[in-house]
């Protein structure tokens, strides 16, 4: 039997905290916290770990029929607690609640109320009831529920996941529709169970003949009529429909990928067509390039970490720094001239150059140093050294950056020697080189080596004079 | 000096550490109504109470806005990264400019069916009409570029840039006045109060230049007609920060940026870091965000001494820019001259640029004045266009064109061949964008034969806004901003993005 040997003022922060816990949950759409008690919520993490093992402990003592010391479930009690009163305040950061964090509030909540009433029923000497078994048979399933649905949180739902050694392939330049782009998405979504081995409803989804041929519920596609295809129409039911694929738990395609299908199928679901082979006015191009750009976004996931503190000290009121998009390790710089320039503060970008992928120095008195710099950022996409004193001598540093999509070299004292460096940046897609020194032999030579270049000259010098001799003609239409 | 500002304290040691402690009173207060009050928080408007939490109030913020955005913006990698909008204030007439309807010269002066018009609600201007004769356009159209686009004479400059353009031509929006109607485009609301599309998108993005303002806005003075008023450009219940900062449309765009004799820049340095300190102290006080804006002004005002004069400075253009821009750009002020320098501020990473021209309302001499809106505006639009292109600018800067409504296709007063006026419309009108993520060379949308109502791919205000966004990486129902008890977005609860321009 247990001793009453508790304060009674422990009964009291059991019983406050129990109320304020009910109270939250019940009020929870109410409730804006104030910083301070939002940041308690963070140490959820941290005090979660007490109850887990707390519980555990006292439910595995009590189940063997051994006395539960009184002080191990109280302390139990409390952090269950106070573990879910911070878990409450964490999770209201995350507005709308994903399912996740639904569940397990309201079963984290459940491990709370259930310590409370074994500590009550304890303190009131039912310590050996059946009751008592039941709630800590329950307790430690609930326990073990909630950690899971807390560590999928945190992890991710597929931390746990069988290991796949399915590698992602880099969708080809000019992809097959079937091969590189819908079979890729049938795939990721729908193949694990509609494959040979595991083929619910009856349905095969690893052809299109398979597709056509359908399942249980008839042919999953009809060919130019997306609109009656079932498998369209599963993809557009509600999540919560028992119909909507993929099943509730799993990852629904985006609005992209289900436009592509949509497209495609109403295309003639041909397994033969390219995306060359598309007008430009189709809208699957726009959705397939999407996703081939999605597929870039992955290339800057292996970049190196790089701190905010860093980005501060580095960063002034004339270099901007910013991530490309908001947890992206990519960066974007731009510098303006300030009243002072000093080469220093472009060269001290050396620490972070690696990530740079988009660099602007329009207009800045640049040299060689700054140049070295910009032959260090590996990974640039976008280069804009326009309007700046380099020649020859400093633009030869350009000729390692493979990743080089975009490059503004107009108003530079660049001549046809670096039409060598130019040919050799075959990743190039747009470069603007107009007012310098390059002659049309050497822009002859550039067409020749990169075909699919878009070379900005400037304004035709054509129609900058029809420009000039329109002005008569507004004049006679008044 | 504000540790104790709620409480008054005795001098007395002695006194002092018995009004510490908490008394039983004070015990019961502070805890039962703790727990009310974070219930009734709710309740009230808390954006002020906590306002030191919100990242973006933070003036320390407002230069550190490199880092990892606070509000975790962009939501997806953005397209555009600064726009130019061209608002043509008054409601240009799609009819006598892009939305060629041949069949109307058949049906000339003939009164509009009734199923066209299917009991729209019209302006008082021409509700009273007995009749509403079709004008057909007097203008002659042509196709141009590679596209095939359809252009009236009025605009011969644009016709040379249409394979850039991406005309939208089912636009259509709520409101048949000007002043609501300019208010819907530029805020999401026919009520004022609202922030305007670029006090959202500095809200969301931040600034990419600390020296300029992110959101500038140009009145050309060579148009006039409705008024304009400077809450198109306000920042609603936005921090001030955000609000667009009109350069005024003469030869000193901002005034008051040079230091006064015998005065230097160390002088002023001096003053403004004694001013923060004072405003900070204030700041400390009172909580009030806006004194963290009125900081954050003063410190850019000071950097805009130098980058101002800078970019308003175009003595070193070259010739052939000011012929591209016409003979208009040399007089600060006007459309053109706006043009070309909405080039140099987008040049500078300013990120949102606004240029109106008034005078679009054509209620009489239509085509007349349509020709002489055109001869002020089209040459400045198409050079702009082809500046920023040969700059590799259109790849990742937006230009949008267009008014806040259209035009109507029967005549306002009398028709004659040669002369007719058009009321406002707002079921169907066309715009135009270009540059960085939208479709060149591409028509979206169609209206019929009348060009009264829209029969394919309609584009709402609220679409174009939510497409707008969407292309510097913003989900417009995601990006809100809590005033008065309630998140507001810019197009409220409605829009959606129009994929199919989108390249």
């Amino acid at each position: 039997m247990a001793q009453k040997n508790n304060s009674p003022w422990v009964d009291y922060v059991i019983f406050g905290l129990t109320i304020f816990l009910i109270f939250c949950l019940i009020f929870e759409s109410f409730i804006d916290l104030p910083g301070l008690v939002a940041w308690m919520g963070r140490w959820h993490p941290l005090i979660l770990h007490f109850p887990i093992v707390l519980l555990l402990m006292a439910a595995a003592l009590g189940l063997f029929n051994r006395i539960v010391p009184n002080v191990l479930l109280t302390i139990a009690t409390l952090s269950a607690l106070v573990t879910a009163i911070t878990g409450f305040f964490l999770g209201t950061e995350s507005a709308p609640k994903g399912d996740l964090i639904f569940w397990h509030q309201w079963m984290g909540a459940g491990v709370a109320f259930l310590a409370v009433v074994w500590y009550w029923l304890s303190n009131n000497h039912l310590q050996q009831t059946y009751l008592v078994k039941g709630i800590q048979v329950v307790l430690i399933l609930l326990v073990g529920l909630t950690g899971h649905y807390g560590g999928m949180i945190t992890h991710g739902e597929d931390f746990l996941a069988w290991p796949k050694s399915k590698k992602l392939e880099k969708i080809p330049e000019n992809p097959l529709i079937y091969e590189h782009i819908v079979h890729r998405v049938l795939d990721n979504s729908c193949i694990g169970c509609h494959n040979p081995n595991k083929t619910k409803g009856e349905l095969l989804m690893t052809s299109i003949d398979e597709l056509i041929k359908g399942g249980e519920s008839g042919p999953a596609l009809v060919i130019g009529d997306p609109v009656n295809s079932e498998l369209i129409r599963r993809l557009h039911l509600p999540v919560e429909d028992e119909e909507h694929m993929p099943p509730e738990g799993k990852k629904p395609l985006s609005d992209n990928e289900i436009q592509i299908l949509e497209r495609w199928i109403a295309l003639g679901a041909s397994d033969t067509l390219k995306l060359s082979d598309l007008d430009n006015s189709e809208p699957l191009v726009g959705l397939v390039k999407k996703m081939m750009d999605s597929g870039t976004t992955n290339s800057w996931a292996k970049l190196p970490k790089v701190m905010d503190s860093t980005l501060q000290n580095l960063a002034s009121d004339y270099i901007t720094i910013k991530r490309i998009s908001s947890n992206s390790q990519a960066l974007s710089i731009s510098v303006f001239l300030p009243p002072d320039y000093n080469s220093k503060n472009i060269t001290d970008l050396k620490r972070i150059s690696n990530n740079i992928i988009e660099l602007d120095l329009s207009g800045i008195p640049i040299g060689e140093k700054e140049m070295e710099l910009v032959a260090m950022c590996k990974n640039l996409e976008w280069l804009e050294v326009d309007r700046t004193p380099i020649t020859d001598a400093e633009f030869i540093k350009l000729s390692g950056l493979a990743q080089l999509r975009v490059l503004k070299a107009y108003e530079t004292g660049i001549t046809d020697k670096s039409v060598a460096v130019l040919k050799d940046l075959k990743g190039l897609k747009s470069l603007y080189v107009w007012e310098t020194q390059i002659s049309g032999d050497g822009f002859a030579q550039l067409k020749e080596a990169l075909p699919n270049l878009q070379l900005d000259y400037g304004i035709d010098p054509e129609l900058k004079t029809e420009f000039i001799q329109k002005d008569s003609i507004v004049d006679s239409i008044q | 000096m504000c540790d104790h500002h709620n409480k008054l304290r005795s001098n007395n040691r002695d006194l002092q550490s018995i009004e510490r402690q908490l008394d039983r009173r004070e015990f019961f207060k502070k805890t039962s109504l703790g727990i009310g009050a974070i219930a009734l928080s709710s309740l009230l408007n808390t954006e002020k109470v906590w306002s030191a939490v919100n990242p973006v109030a933070n003036p320390s913020n407002s230069i550190g806005s490199f880092t990892r955005n606070k509000l975790g913006l962009p939501h997806h990698l953005p397209k555009a990264k600064r726009i130019v909008y061209l608002f043509q204030s008054g409601g240009p007439s799609q009819l006598d400019l892009f939305d060629y309807k041949p069949k109307l010269k058949d049906m000339f002066g003939q009164d509009l069916p009734d199923s066209i018009r299917a009991g729209q609600r019209l302006t008082g201007m021409s509700a009273d009409q007995t009749a509403f004769p079709i004008a057909a356009s007097t203008l002659n159209f042509k196709q141009y570029g590679e596209s095939r686009a359809w252009v009236s004479d009025a605009m011969p400059y644009l016709s040379e840039v249409v394979d850039d353009l991406c005309f939208i031509k089912g636009m259509h929006t709520d409101a048949i006045n000007h002043d609501p109607a300019i208010t819907f485009f530029q805020t999401g609301s026919q009520q004022p109060g609202r922030p305007s599309i670029g006090s959202w998108i500095s809200y969301g993005l931040g600034s990419d230049n600390n020296n300029l303002p992110t959101f500038i806005s140009l009145v050309s003075k060579n148009g006039s007609g409705q008024p304009l008023y400077s809450r198109l450009w306000g920042n609603g219940f936005l921090p001030t920060e955000h609000q667009g900062v009109q350069f005024r449309s003469g030869k000193d765009p901002v005034l008051y940026l040079g230091d006064p004799e015998n005065y230097d820049g160390d002088d002023r340095r001096q003053m403004l870091d004694y001013l923060k300190k004072l405003n900070g102290i204030a700041y400390d006080a009172y909580g009030d965000p806006e004194i963290n804006a009125r900081i954050a002004q003063y410190e850019m005002a000071y950097r805009m001494q130098t980058s101002v004069p800078e970019v308003t400075d175009t003595s070193d253009e070259p010739d052939y820019i000011f012929d591209l821009y016409g003979p208009d750009s040399r007089n600060p002020g006007t459309y053109a001259a706006n043009c070309l320098m909405a080039r140099k501020l987008l040049e500078k990473d300013v990120k949102f640029v606004q240029l109106y021209h008034q005078g679009w309302d054509q209620h009489g001499n239509c085509p007349g004045g349509v020709k002489y809106q055109s001869k002020n505006t089209d040459q400045g639009t198409a050079a702009l266009i082809k500046d920023l292109k040969q700059r590799g600018m259109l790849e990742d800067t937006l230009v949008v064109w267009g008014g806040e409504f259209g035009r109507t296709v029967y005549s306002q007063g009398q028709l004659t061949n040669t002369n007719y006026g058009r009321d406002h419309h707002p079921k169907a009108f066309t715009m135009f964008m270009a540059g960085a993520g939208v479709k060149p060379g591409f028509t979206y949308g169609e209206t019929d034969d009348f060009g009264y109502n829209i029969i394919k791919d309609p584009v709402h205000t609220h679409d174009f806004q939510a497409t707008l966004l969407h292309l510097f990486g913003i989900d417009h129902e995601r990006l809100t901003y809590k005033h008065q008890g309630r998140r507001f977005r810019l197009t409220d609860v409605h829009g959606d993005v129009v994929k199919d321009i989108l390249t």
